[in-house]
């Protein structure tokens, strides 16, 4: 069903852009009309979201009756989700929709929205290997505008590196090391050892200071970017992710690709998965 | 001492609503923001032009070095092209000359560069250094032909990075403040159309 709510959206926005004359389409055209259906940038996933541009592209006004108008919104988000591995119930789409477009407290999105991120996934050179590496972005203000810094970062070789044991088996200085002038150190501190046994019961790695480290040190080398995710938590108690659909038709670009209605405790369990800090 | 006190005063609010009227002027009001897209869509359309240019196997090379030249003057130093495949999505960086060399290189009879009437603009936004930065998003029809036999073809996506600044030029004495566009870095993506 949900599928079909779909298709008559992209129908809509595809009988939208013909002309009224009766014509030949040719392959041009067909092509053409594909790309004016796909949401090419965030930009206009953004722009589509919060009803601000018509079916070419186009923005609206602020004081034109078309903008933000809420029967737009609603053909519009029909045609944001993906329609071809949806895995989300009819019912879930609609709640959502009227959600995101109630006239009582309507909500839109933008570069400067709280709380979304993007999920990039990398390739860099370490240690002689391409290895992959995903970094966390987000958006800040500073200076006289915004810009989209690393807030966090995951790769599986630091997850490894500090795997410190707790409890009768680990490895630790005794407690008269004092008397000898720690002179155990010697044996604490040695290449390829556990010097993370040595520290704080409540240390936990900065792998950001870390990875910036070896950066700047030149033992990680950017190689690529592989793709890019968006995940929202922007609308309270709902959960979405963005992913770029490169395929044919006319249900592509930057679309919704996970929807779920999540509660507090939820959201910092997704948090943590998508931080990979499970 | 009263008097110095209040020059000091004076002096530091003037510097304050000289300050708050740069931020003001800086602003794109959104009729301006409307012809700066203009500038941009014609910055863009010139490229397309030289890229056309650069890629006909009948254009002399002298000629495609001298487009070569003029169409790097469309760009931010430093710019480059990010591209990728459908049979390889690793994104491959190239410097914006090093791209156009590839192009004028290419081992085809033939080869025609049109463009699809579809583009895409989007909102500027501001940057930290005060300077406003937007994409523009065209679609690219490649075909390369040895002989009379199609050998290879494909639509690329591409994103293309513009920045916007304020800048001032004296016209007979008098200072004149315009809005310039430069291109900036390009994401080049193969799609399957």
């Amino acid at each position: 069903m949900i599928k079909q709510v779909l298709l008559i959206s992209g129908i809509f926005i595809f009988l939208a852009i013909q002309p009224l004359s009766a014509q030949i389409i040719t392959d041009n055209q067909r092509v053409e009309e594909q790309l004016l259906a796909s949401t090419k940038q965030l930009n206009q996933f953004f722009s589509r979201f919060n009803g601000e541009e018509d079916t070419r592209g186009r923005e609206f006004e602020p004081d034109d009756r078309q903008y933000r108008n809420s029967r737009l919104r609603k053909r519009y988000l029909s045609i944001l989700f993906d329609e071809e591995n949806a895995g989300f119930s009819e019912s879930l789409f609609q709640e959502f929709v009227d959600r995101v477009t109630s006239d009582a407290d309507p909500v839109f999105l933008s570069l400067r929205s709280d709380n979304w991120f993007a999920v990039v996934n990398t390739t860099f050179a370490y240690k002689g290997k391409s290895v992959p590496l995903t970094l966390y972005m987000q958006i800040q203000q500073e200076g006289l505008g915004y810009e989209w810094v690393i807030s966090d970062l995951s790769f599986e070789p630091y997850k490894s590196l500090f795997n410190k044991q707790r409890g009768q088996t680990k490895e630790f200085l005794h407690p008269m090391s004092h008397e000898l002038d720690f002179m155990n150190l010697r044996k604490a501190m040695v290449k390829n050892g556990s010097p993370e046994s040595y520290t704080l019961a409540d240390f936990k790695p900065d792998f950001l200071t870390l990875f910036l480290y070896e950066v700047k040190m030149g033992h990680l080398v950017f190689e690529t970017v592989n793709r890019v995710n968006f995940h929202f938590f922007t609308v309270d108690g709902w959960y979405f992710s963005l992913s770029n659909f490169n395929r044919p038709g006319y249900n592509t670009g930057w679309l919704i690709s996970d929807l779920l209605k999540i509660n507090a405790q939820q959201k910092q369990d997704l948090l943590k998965l998508l931080y990979d800090k499970n | 001492m009263n008097r110095r006190y209040n020059q000091i005063l004076a002096v530091a609010l003037l510097t304050v609503l000289t300050a708050f009227s740069a931020v003001a002027q800086n602003a794109v009001d959104p009729n301006r923001e409307k012809a700066i897209d203009s500038l941009a869509l014609e910055k863009v359309r010139d490229l397309g032009k030289y890229i056309k240019i650069i890629g006909n196997k009948n254009t002399p090379y002298t000629e495609a070095t001298r487009v070569m030249d003029r169409a790097e003057e469309l760009f931010a130093p430093g710019s480059e092209m990010g591209v990728s495949s459908l049979a390889k999505e690793e994104i491959e960086y190239y410097k914006v000359r090093e791209y156009f060399r590839r192009l004028m290189a290419l081992n085809y009879d033939k080869v025609t560069i049109e463009w699809y009437d579809i583009h895409y603009i989007s909102k500027l936004e501001r940057q930290p250094d005060g300077r406003y930065v937007g994409v523009v998003t065209i679609y690219q029809k490649f075909e390369g032909r040895n002989g009379d036999k199609l050998a290879y073809k494909d639509t690329t996506k591409k994103d293309i990075t513009i920045y916007v600044e304020k800048k001032e030029t004296q016209i007979a004495g008098r200072t004149i403040e315009f809005w310039d566009v430069i291109l900036g870095d390009i994401r080049v993506s193969e799609t399957t159309i």
